[in-house]
Parts: structure tokens; sequence; C-alpha cells
């Protein structure tokens, strides 16, 4: 039982400090679970990264699988309500403030302003995985067959992502 | 262009859709946690793809300012989601959209977790991976043109446009960054115009 709310204190506090998206929190994760409190050896660490980039969802369910290892499964499902609870909870708070700020002429005026400042971060997160993920001309096949079904049909990606999965792990390339 | 309620002095917008049911935001936010390979703005635009255009829940204004605010603290996925959620439902509707998000990742995690402790062996799927890679750059491809479509005008659009890409893309500065000197440039711009207007 102490564990388990030692585990909620850790993961609570991880949730506070965890500005700036997922990559930040590896090296946090990491100094945390491998050389603070010994939950995790580095290899288990590097092959729950891995598992946390092979499933869908965000990165940061790393901390489902570092609670799993610290305490089974009450350790994971602690360990993943407490390191979204602090940024939950200020979104919610965001979220409801939201509609009547917006009424506000000068905040509207700035939050439609940074709306192509958005489109260049979305563009960016493109260009990132493709410097990492596009290689050979068959990927190349991918991400324009990929692009056109999604831009031109109304095929769920979920088929298109599906599909391409399928199509990688039959011809392994 | 699509369903909006951007600039309209209703004081509240959201009554005037069609309420969406809690079941209807989970099964949502359950399908695109269960789909949502390939990090954090891949799901953004799965989100994107299904909220706005498809079910028109939200405009593509409202959708994009919340994932400028999910961008503040922890994995802006998640918090574009609960923004949807809170938007459509408020509060309740935020933490159904949440707790669906997590919920298909939370369970596959659990399981091979579990799995993996038990005979310490990651699944051999990065094949499979390096076929979704591209299609999911593709996704992404589609909702930055849709969006560079509605909403990057003019001279001024471009240049903030061009420059947060390389900024984020070529030196690596943090989104909140970008976002936060983006809001100060057209804070000042807004508050000029509303002196000299």
């Amino acid at each position: 039982m102490a564990g388990i709310v030692k585990l909620a204190w850790v993961f609570l506090k991880i949730g506070l400090i965890f500005f700036g998206g997922g990559y930040v929190l590896i090296p946090l994760l990491h100094r945390i679970m491998v050389d603070q409190f010994h939950w995790l050896t580095l290899k288990e660490f590097l092959d729950g990264l891995a598992l946390s980039q092979l499933t869908p969802g965000p990165l940061a369910m790393l901390a489902t699988f570092t609670g799993y290892k610290a305490g089974g499964l009450a350790g994971a499902l602690v360990a993943t309500v407490f390191i979204f609870l602090p940024c939950t909870v200020l979104m919610l708070a965001i979220s409801n403030r939201y509609e009547k700020f917006r009424n506000i002429d000068l905040i509207k005026n700035t939050l439609d302003g940074i709306l192509p400042a958005i489109v260049g971060l979305v563009a960016a997160a493109a260009y990132s995985l493709g410097k990492t993920s596009l290689f050979t001309a068959r990927d190349f096949v991918l991400l324009v067959a990929g692009f056109l079904i999604l831009q031109f049909t109304r095929v769920s990606p979920m088929f298109v992502i599906l599909g391409a999965g399928a199509v990688g792990l039959v011809f392994h390339f | 262009m699509l369903a909006r309620y951007g600039g309209s002095c209703y004081k509240f917008p959201m009554k005037q859709q069609v309420r969406v049911s809690l079941w209807e935001i989970f099964k949502a936010f359950f399908f695109i946690g269960a789909t949502g390979f390939g990090g954090g703005m891949a799901i953004v635009s799965l989100t994107e793809r299904y909220c706005v255009h498809e079910k028109k829940w939200i405009g593509l204004d409202e959708f994009m300012h919340g994932l400028a605010f999910g961008q503040i603290l922890g994995p802006f996925s998640l918090n574009t989601s609960t923004f949807v959620g809170c938007y459509l439902r408020g509060g309740v509707g935020g933490i159904t959209a949440a707790v669906g998000f997590i919920l298909p990742s939370f369970c596959l995690i659990s399981l091979l977790s579990w799995l993996y402790f038990r005979f310490h062996e990651v699944p051999e799927l990065q094949s499979a991976l390096r076929g979704t890679n591209p299609v999911i750059i593709g996704l992404i491809l589609v909702a930055a043109a849709g969006m560079t479509k509605a909403k990057v005008k003019g001279a001024g659009g471009w240049s903030m446009a061009l420059i947060a890409f390389a900024a984020a893309a070529f030196f690596k500065i943090s989104a909140l960054t970008i976002l936060v000197l983006a809001g100060l440039w057209s804070l000042i711009k807004a508050y000029y115009l509303r002196e000299h207007a």
C-alpha cells in the first residue's frame, strides 16, 4: 500500500513538471526510474520505450509500463492516472474559460493570430517524422499513396494505417 | 467552410448544435486512442479529421486553439482530446474524452508489460512500423495542407507559418516557446490595430 502511495506521489510530481511533450519526458523518466528509484534496469527502460513507441497513444504511456513493473496492474493504473492528472486538470480549467475569454476581442485576435504558427508546427512534425522514417523509394510510394487516399477519399485512416502495417510486415523492407 | 461558431456572439455557442452524447464522445476518443500510432501530431491529425471534418463537432479555429493550449503541460494529444470533450460537454465531457483516449493504450501497454516482464521480449513489430510511418506522415500532411489552405493567408501569415516550421523542424525550438512568441507578436499586433483602427 505504501508503495502505491509513493508511486502515485512520484508520478504526480512528474506530471506537474512535464512541460513540452513526450521527448522531454524520456530523460526525466530515465533519471527517476533507473537512477533514483531503481524500479527499472536500463535495458528494461529502453525496451519499455520501444514498447510505447510500438503502441498507439502518447509516448507518456511509458508511465504505464514503469508503474506495472513497480506495482503490478494497480501500479500501472496509479502511475497512468497520476501522471496525467495535472495536465488534465489544467486543460479542463482552460477549456472551461475558453468560450468566455474568446469573446474578448484582444484575446480572440491573439489566438487567431497564432493559427499560422500552429500550421507550421504540424508541418514540422511531418518533417521530423519523415527524416527518421523515409529512406527507400517504397517509403515514398507509401507516403504518396497514403496522402492521396486520405486527401481524396473518405476511407478511414485506421484501414490505411493497418493496411500499411500489413504491407510492412509482408514485404519486410 | 466547415461548421464554425467563431466570431459569433452567442453566449453559449455549444448550445447551437446537437448535443453530443457522452457515449458518442467516449467512442470517438477510444477509437482515436486505439489507432493513434506515430506520436502526438499523428494523433492530433486523426482527431482533426474525425472531430472537425467528419463529425463537425468543433470548428477548425477552436480545434487549433485547443492544440495550442495543449502544448503547455503534458502530452498535447491527450490535452487536445480533453479540450474537444470539454468544448462539447463541459468538464464531464473532457474527462470522458481523456479516459476514452487513454484506455486503449493503457490496456495494450498493460498486456504487453505483463508479457514483457514474464518473457522479457519485445514483439517484433518494427517492420510493420516501417510500413505505417510513411502513411502516418501522409495523414499529418493532409491535416497540414487543409489547415494551410484555411488559415494561412497573406505575407504575414506565410512568414509566421514558415518561421514556426523552421524553428521547430531545423532548430528544435519547443512548440510552447514558438507559440508564446507568436502569441506575443499577434497580441502586439491586435493591440496596435485596436488603438489605431
